[in-house]
């Protein structure tokens, strides 16, 4: 049975790829003509590109398979230990090297050492934590990899990896192979076969799979799962490491571009493979190589689409996530989430705390409350624009509560809803130019986007029906990856020159006009607290109950009577709805809106930061903010001459690590930085005596634990009341009077019969 | 008197803050089998953890075969030859039966070894050896964790709960297979909450009640007092 499934969703995929390959062909066939020559070309040049993509995507499935994450940050560590290896061998640091000593360098100890130093510090922590914090802890770690690579081997300066064997080759008939090409191919096959056999025919491999399916039973056998643990982490990060070597000459070396190349192709394979299978998970990444190069020798959809064969790779996820046999409704298992067991906002208090933060806004932007935000006076242009920045992320990032906070639909594209937004509002204002706001930006518009926006979240839904947890995390990959590279890309969507400007601050609601940035950022102020507002409304309605619900298990509220899929449907298209509004006021206050603002990257940058900041709360979006306010404190200290550590601390350290060391910290504050916030200040509301209660019982079991510690458990002997009396210093009516003498614990009879 | 295989002296031990063993005092002598027996959260499985190293007593102390060994791990003890059949089905359930079997080998038998005593001993796990063991019935997953107690020639067995969830016939089949490792001389410390079964193996008995061992006796004795235990009556006696 488990064998025909494979085989179907394998056949349903592989259909789906030749069935749109062939209307590609047929629609855009480029005039290159289709010889046997050129079809042996493209295939050894899919080929072997393709075993570097299988090589990439076997590293993820092993670590997958033996440790049970999924490690976002695989492309990352290739793309760390590339740029390592191009310091040594083509920069020539210390002393030279040939280029394989480099590779083996890298590979058996550099990438090792890191995979190592994962997993002692972060992964180990993280064995019992729910899915979402494992994800987001592995995104955390890339991005923080990407920044740093980023970081020590600055843009500024052009750099190349050469190949081995840079221009030898053989040849078959007519064909020259280079020698290199022809070695992907076979250190793909080797290491293959090496991983096979490790993971299935040695004891070592099979204990690490066994770690996965049951930790403690592993260690009851006698198999150490630390150690097992640690060589799955180095093992995999050794994968990685080969692959971006191997990987980097192919393409333009910047850590962008690799981590693209390596993660997401990687990723695509590996989910043909189910993340298990490893013969499969090869296959998958050949087919792309294949795919790939078919696609460049013979697609040509025009200069419109100049990025589709960069979505090859996300179209096959997309489809193969679809095609996934097992990724069903997990039937009586309440999901491991940590979701904080927050207490409802009132009504009430949701409108007085969206009013506040209106006050607040107002405020700091009039210069009210300079002593907060260092900047006296009112707020300069550039600090409103950072403002403006600031709180369109936040409306953004509103629209992740219902869907991932409340209802656990794990979403990596954001900006794919935002973007389609945007998209319509300036298409709707050429279409139907409203006059008297400069031919574009009513806002009166706004809810009808909304409502537009909505279809495409229910559409989402609807493939996302049958999925949970990390499947679903990859259709919202793949669909954010095909928007930005095919859709968004495209000049009628959003034209890449400044022919087609978006009405910047020229926006107006019927009559009243936000021309000026203090009052468009008063205007965003006013969303985002109305957005809070609508969300504590909406928690504490009929379907912010049944979210949490589903969230806390599809299966319980299945039974007690909640349509589960219709209940996704109206959370996807609810935040669909409100990213797409949120991206019609991003659209709005830039100068010109370009497709790359709605790259992968941005997106997740914004689920990193809610999710660092707890995804449950509303206010948590206020988060979105620190990159701004960090940068703005440095610029102002700048301005006051105070250069110096403080100012790189700020600006170049906080503000570019921050998204990603704030996403890794989730290791240790699993629920969100706003949970453990408001833990702290709630007691302090005149109003809140649960709080205050909850924290006085919290101090009591802390009390009551030291009072275990100190031996008052049962038997309760008199030794025993002494011994804490002494140590408490203290004297009562237990403790008998005569002959007590403070801090010495006198033997006495037992109390005990 | 002989120094007992397994020792617990006054041991403490519990999750987090909360304490489920308040001083825990159990013997088990060489070659015998010990009988663990009470209710629902007596800590029955607690002190199994704690023999197995899988928790740390807060407390006390722990000797196997007369040595401390407070702090050691589970993989150590497993090693050292301490087996326990934990509570459940104790199988890996997405490997192959012979993966599961490869898993029996880090105390030392060989692989070849293992497979043939435990293919011997239970046929139908040798008609199944390329089954994932998660597809395998209640009753033969049992035998496969069973088989890791039989085949691999432990110090010291125990086992949690062997009889939950099974039909009455496959319980009896293996038990009448812990007898057997009885007679071999095997020592044995068997955790059951439904105790008829068990009694006819035992050497000796023991009732446990809100973590603490409550009386310890002959098998035939403890038999008359367990309702009470049961019902939450302490009998008294220590």
């Amino acid at each position: 049975m488990k064998r025909f499934q494979i085989r179907t969703s394998l056949l349903v995929a592989l259909g789906a790829a030749l069935a749109s390959l062939t209307i590609l062909v047929w629609r855009y066939g480029a005039d290159t003509e289709v010889s046997s020559e050129k079809i042996v070309v493209a295939t050894v040049v899919g080929l072997t590109i393709g075993a570097l993509y299988s090589l990439s995507a076997t590293g993820l499935v092993v670590v997958y398979t033996t440790t049970g994450t999924f490690n976002f940050a695989h492309g990352g560590i290739g793309v760390f230990s590339a740029f390592v290896y191009w310091e040594i061998v083509e920069n020539r640091t210390g002393p030279e090297l040939p280029q394989w000593l480099g590779l083996l360098l890298v590979v058996l100890v550099v990438a090792p050492a890191l995979g190592v130093a994962i997993d002692v510090i972060l992964m180990r922590r993280l064995r019992d934590a729910p899915l979402v914090v494992q994800l987001m802890v592995t995104v955390g770690l890339m991005v923080f990899l990407l920044t740093l690579t980023g970081q020590i081997w600055q843009a500024d300066k052009i750099r190349g990896v050469s190949f081995f064997w840079e221009g030898q080759g053989f040849s078959i008939g007519e064909q020259k192979v280079a020698w290199h090409r022809f070695a992907n191919l076979v250190i793909a096959a080797i290491i293959a076969v090496f991983l096979r056999i490790l993971l299935f025919r040695t004891r070592m491999g099979v204990a690490m799979r066994a770690v996965v399916d049951n930790r403690d039973l592993t260690a009851l056998n006698g198999a150490r799962p630390g150690a097992l643990s640690a060589f799955a982490w180095a093992l995999g990060s050794s994968l990685a490491a080969l692959a971006g070597i191997l990987v980097a000459p192919e393409v333009e070396f910047n850590p962008t571009n690799l981590n693209s190349l390596m993660l997401i192709v990687a990723i695509s394979a590996a989910a043909f493979g189910q993340i298990r299978s490893l013969p499969l998970t090869v296959v998958g990444g050949l087919l792309i190589g294949l795919l790939e190069s078919y696609n460049r020798e013979w697609i040509d959809l025009g200069a419109d689409f100049p990025f589709a064969g960069r979505a090859v790779a996300p179209i096959v996820l997309f489809l193969v996530v679809l095609a996934l046999p097992q990724a069903r409704l997990s039937v009586g298992r309440v999901s491991n989430n940590l979701r904080p067991i927050e207490r409802t906002t009132h009504v009430w208090e949701g409108a007085v705390g969206a009013v506040f933060i209106i006050f607040m806004g107002w405020a700091i932007a009039r210069g009210a409350l300079h002593f907060l935000v260092w900047d006296p006076g009112e707020w300069s242009s550039v600090s409103l624009n950072k403002g403006i920045s600031a709180m369109v992320l936040a409306l953004i990032a509103l629209s992740l509560v219902p869907l991932t906070g409340w209802a656990g639909q794990v979403n990596f594209a954001p900006l794919a809803f935002a973007g389609f937004g945007a998209f319509l509002f300036l298409r709707l204002g050429l279409w139907f130019g409203v006059p008297d706001t400069g031919g574009t930006g009513n806002l009166v518009w706004l809810p009808v986007i909304g409502l537009l926006c909505a279809p495409l979240g229910a559409l989402l839904a609807v493939f996302a029906a049958r999925l949970s947890g990390l499947y679903l995390a990859l259709l919202s990959l793949a669909f954010a990856l095909i928007t930005s590279n095919v859709l968004f890309p495209h000049p009628q969507v959003f034209p890449r020159v400044h022919t087609f400007p978006s009405p910047y601050l020229d926006v107006g609601l019927f009559r009243i006009d936000f021309d000026s940035r203090f009052s468009f950022f008063m205007l965003l102020m006013t969303m985002f607290a109305l957005g809070m507002f609508c969300l504590v409304v909406l928690r504490r309605s009929r379907y912010g109950r049944r979210w949490v619900a589903m969230q806390d298990s599809q299966a319980a509220a299945a039974t007690v009577g909640v349509n589960v899929i219709w209940t996704k449907i109206v959370v996807y298209a609810t935040s669909s709805a409100m990213a797409g509004m949120a991206g019609v006021l991003w659209a709005t206050s830039k100068s010109t809106v370009d497709f790359r603002d709605f790259d992968l990257l941005n997106g997740l940058t914004i689920v990193l930061l809610m999710a660092a900041a707890g995804m449950s709360f509303p206010v948590a979006g206020l988060f979105l903010s620190f990159q701004f306010v960090f940068e703005g404190l440095a610029e102002r200290l700048e301005q006051t001459g105070n250069v110096g550590f403080l100012v790189w601390l700020l600006k170049d350290f906080l503000a570019k690590f921050g998204p990603g060391m704030l996403a890794i910290g989730m290791v240790v504050n699993q629920r969100g930085a706003i949970f453990e916030m408001g833990k702290g200040f709630a007691p302090l509301l005149p109003w809140r005596d649960d709080a205050r209660a909850e924290l006085a019982a919290e101090r009591a079991t802390k009390r009551e634990a030291e009072i275990g510690g100190l031996g008052l458990t049962e038997p309760f002997t008199s030794e025993a009341v002494v011994g804490l009396d002494s140590a408490l210093g203290i004297v009562d009516d237990v403790t008998p009077g005569a002959g007590y003498r403070h801090g010495v614990a006198r033997p006495m009879e037992s109390t005990h019969d | 008197m002989t120094t007992p295989l397994l020792e617990m002296r006054n041991i403490r031990a519990g999750y987090g803050i909360i304490d489920v063993l308040h001083g825990v005092d159990l013997v088990l002598e060489p070659g015998s089998v010990l009988a663990l027996l009470g209710p629902n959260g007596a800590g029955k499985s607690t002190t199994l953890a704690v023999a197995s190293g899988q928790i740390q007593p807060s407390g006390g102390q722990l000797l196997i075969a007369g040595r401390e060994v407070n702090g050691a791990k589970p993989d150590a003890l497993a090693r050292a030859g301490v087996c326990l059949v934990p509570e459940g089905r104790g199988v890996f359930p997405n490997l192959t039966v012979a993966e599961n079997i490869r898993m029996m080998t880090f105390s030392g038998t060989s692989y070849g070894e293992v497979a043939d005593k435990a293919y011997e001993l239970f046929p139908r796990l040798g008609e199944r050896r390329r089954q994932l063991a998660g597809t395998l019935s209640g009753g033969e997953q049992q035998m496969l964790a069973m088989a890791r107690a039989m085949a691999t020639d432990p110090a010291l067995l125990m086992l949690d709960e062997l009889s939950m969830g099974l039909a009455p016939i496959i319980v009896e089949e293996l038990y009448s297979q812990v007898a057997k490792l009885a007679e071999g001389g095997l020592s044995i410390l068997i955790v059951e909450q439904f105790a008829q079964t068990v009694l006819g193996v035992a050497d000796r008995a023991a009732i446990m009640l809100h973590g603490r061992i409550t009386r310890t006796g002959p098998p035939s004795e403890i038999a008359e007092e367990l309702t009470a235990a049961y019902l939450g009556i302490d009998s008294g006696g220590h």
